[in-house]
């Protein structure tokens, strides 16, 4: 009872996430995979310094959005995004974004464990030698800073050059974590992170994104509304593609005003 | 009949199936073998071959295979692997890619007696490089290409589109994603076929019959000159390959132990091919070995 209590308090503390800066700004986002049409006209505003989480059930477009965010989309033959994605004034979704920069400030995190094959210490440096850094303290220093910041620096300290795939699953994502701050990305886009994970490995994945929402913008796309209910400031709610209701955690969830989102995050559909 | 009779028929007559296969491999290997690893001796690998008694060997057809192999995996490893990089990762899917793709599966499955027509026409007629290492081997590179390509291109579409995702979604561009992710993950599908293709290019002797020759100047193995007609390394000499050589003394040979020496020179081959399989098996379970981490 303590601890739910602290957590009441800690809640009020924490200032109204829509006094908070606006780190992304999605205006009128259209996707298309060929006919499909995922993402419908969605507008939002992703507040800086704050978790925002999506949430809605399989195939309602979430992921989608989430991955316009990055560019990942372009990978995907057919892909078509339409519509505006302000970041620090620039729209994203414009053709002559050089995607390559733009992903080294928007990383990203995947719902499985996708670890190189390679050592732990080459799974880190990965974005970091791309980019060009070949001094050997300065990767060995983001490195070790990057591992403390996903929380597994005590674990593999001493088995840096051992294989990532050694490791356990919930390990694995907090390397792949670890990799994705290494390059002390702005904001982070998180895929369902926990989805393969055991309760344990996710309470510490949740614990770590509410320690790095202070210097980092987090979007998750979860299908665990609890986890939402946890973690996120702000709750976007989607369904057949179209933002059904965005606002504040709180208030989605103890107060939604469409029907639709009363009866999914009262579990009636999903 | 019920189900679980049928179920027991259809198990016997698979296993029926992989018994003759296993079967039948078993007994050549066997019978090459028998027949002709009583005739190797080291006399046999390293005299040179004689044109009317007996007792020659088979030193210079040895050294034609290797450095003929040599040659041609030197131009087509990295051709075929370019292609291969191509049509795996930056074709786009459309008809022209869809013909560049069938082209290479026509190529893979021509006959290698035309491969070596057309290396006859081009290389040897009208870039007058006669019957010589250098047109068998690009006869070969022809015959050998396709196979590659397809190895690169499967081997790289097998790399989870995970491990390709997280390398863009870290800022790699798509030429460090495809070096330091795509082709070492690819690495033990590749290196294993493109063994097993070295096999194959090892014991082909239709498509080097008249782009090869089928004879070998006297050489010298103490002149390592590359322009010297007796040079083991000249790339513009005539070089009869083992598998071409056993096809010459069964078909016009007139050494009294062709038999013999067709047999030693089959079952040299068959080793020699087995040994590659072999290795591309250890060395891709190696490889698999180490970057699983256990």
């Amino acid at each position: 009872m303590y601890v739910l209590t602290l957590e009441k308090e800690k809640r009020i503390v924490q200032p109204n996430p829509e006094a908070m800066e606006t780190e992304l700004k999605v205006n009128n986002l259209n996707v298309f995979y060929g006919s499909n049409h995922a993402v419908k006209n969605v507008s939002m505003e992703i507040k800086k310094h704050a978790i925002t989480a999506l949430i809605g059930p399989s195939g309602c477009g979430k992921s989608t959005f989430l991955r316009s965010i990055n560019r990942m989309n372009d990978l995907i033959p057919g892909a078509v995004c339409k519509g505006e994605i302000l970041y620090e004034g620039i729209n994203l979704l414009d053709a002559s974004v050089d995607v390559v920069s733009l992903r080294k400030e928007i990383g990203m995190l995947f719902q499985k464990p996708n670890p190189f094959p390679k050592s732990i210490f080459d799974n880190v440096t990965h974005g970091l030698k791309c980019a060009g850094i070949r001094k050997k303290d300065v990767l060995e220093n983001a490195v070790e800073e990057s591992l403390k910041l996903a929380g597994l620096w005590d674990e593999t300290k001493d088995r840096l050059k051992h294989s990532a795939l050694s490791l356990s699953g919930g390990q694995q994502q907090r390397l792949c974590l670890a990799r994705a701050l290494a390059m002390k990305p702005k904001v982070l886009l998180l895929d369902e992170p926990t989805s393969a994970l055991d309760p344990v490995s996710t309470a510490k994945i949740e614990e770590l994104l509410m320690s790095l929402k202070k210097r980092i913008t987090i979007v998750i796309v979860t299908h665990n509304m609890q986890q939402a209910a946890r973690i996120a400031d702000q709750t976007a709610f989607f369904y057949e593609g179209t933002l059904v209701e965005f606002g504040n955690t709180r208030d989605l969830f103890e107060n939604p005003t469409h029907t639709r989102t009363k009866s999914y995050i009262s579990g009636q559909f999903g | 009949m019920n189900a679980k009779v049928t179920d027991r028929l259809a198990t016997l007559c698979f296993i029926l199936c992989a018994a003759i296969t296993a079967g039948t491999l078993f007994s050549l290997l066997g019978y090459i073998v028998f027949q002709g690893v009583s005739h190797i001796d080291w006399h046999f690998l390293t005299a040179d071959a004689s044109t009317f008694q007996a007792g020659g060997g088979i030193k210079n057809q040895l050294w034609n295979s290797f450095y003929m192999l040599l040659m041609t995996m030197f131009f087509s490893v990295p051709l075929g692997i370019a292609g291969g990089i191509y049509l795996a990762e930056y074709a786009r899917p459309n008809k022209i890619t869809a013909f560049l793709r069938s082209c290479v599966e026509v190529l893979a499955s021509l006959p290698s007696i035309i491969v070596g027509m057309f290396g006859m026409l081009l290389f040897v007629n009208t870039f007058h490089w006669g019957y010589s290492v250098l047109s068998g081997a690009l006869a070969l590179t022809i015959f050998n290409l396709p196979v590659i390509i397809r190895v690169t291109e499967d081997a790289l579409a097998a790399v989870a589109r995970d491990q390709k995702e997280a390398s863009f979604a870290l800022g790699a561009t798509h030429w460090q994603t495809i070096r330091t992710v795509l082709l070492p993950a690819a690495f033990p599908g590749l290196l294993t076929g493109i063994i097993l293709s070295v096999g194959r290019v090892f014991g082909e002797s239709a498509a080097l019959l008249f782009t090869a020759g089928l004879s070998t100047p006297n050489l010298n193995f103490g002149d390592w000159n590359p322009m010297s007609p007796q040079s083991p390394i000249n790339p513009f000499r005539s070089a009869e390959t083992l598998s071409v050589h056993i096809w010459a003394v069964n078909t016009n040979g007139i050494i009294p132990d062709a038999k013999i020496v067709a047999a030693g020179s089959s079952a040299v081959l068959v080793i020699v091919v087995l040994l590659f399989n072999i290795i591309a098996r250890l060395v891709g379970a190696l490889i698999e070995k180490r970057w699983s981490g256990k």
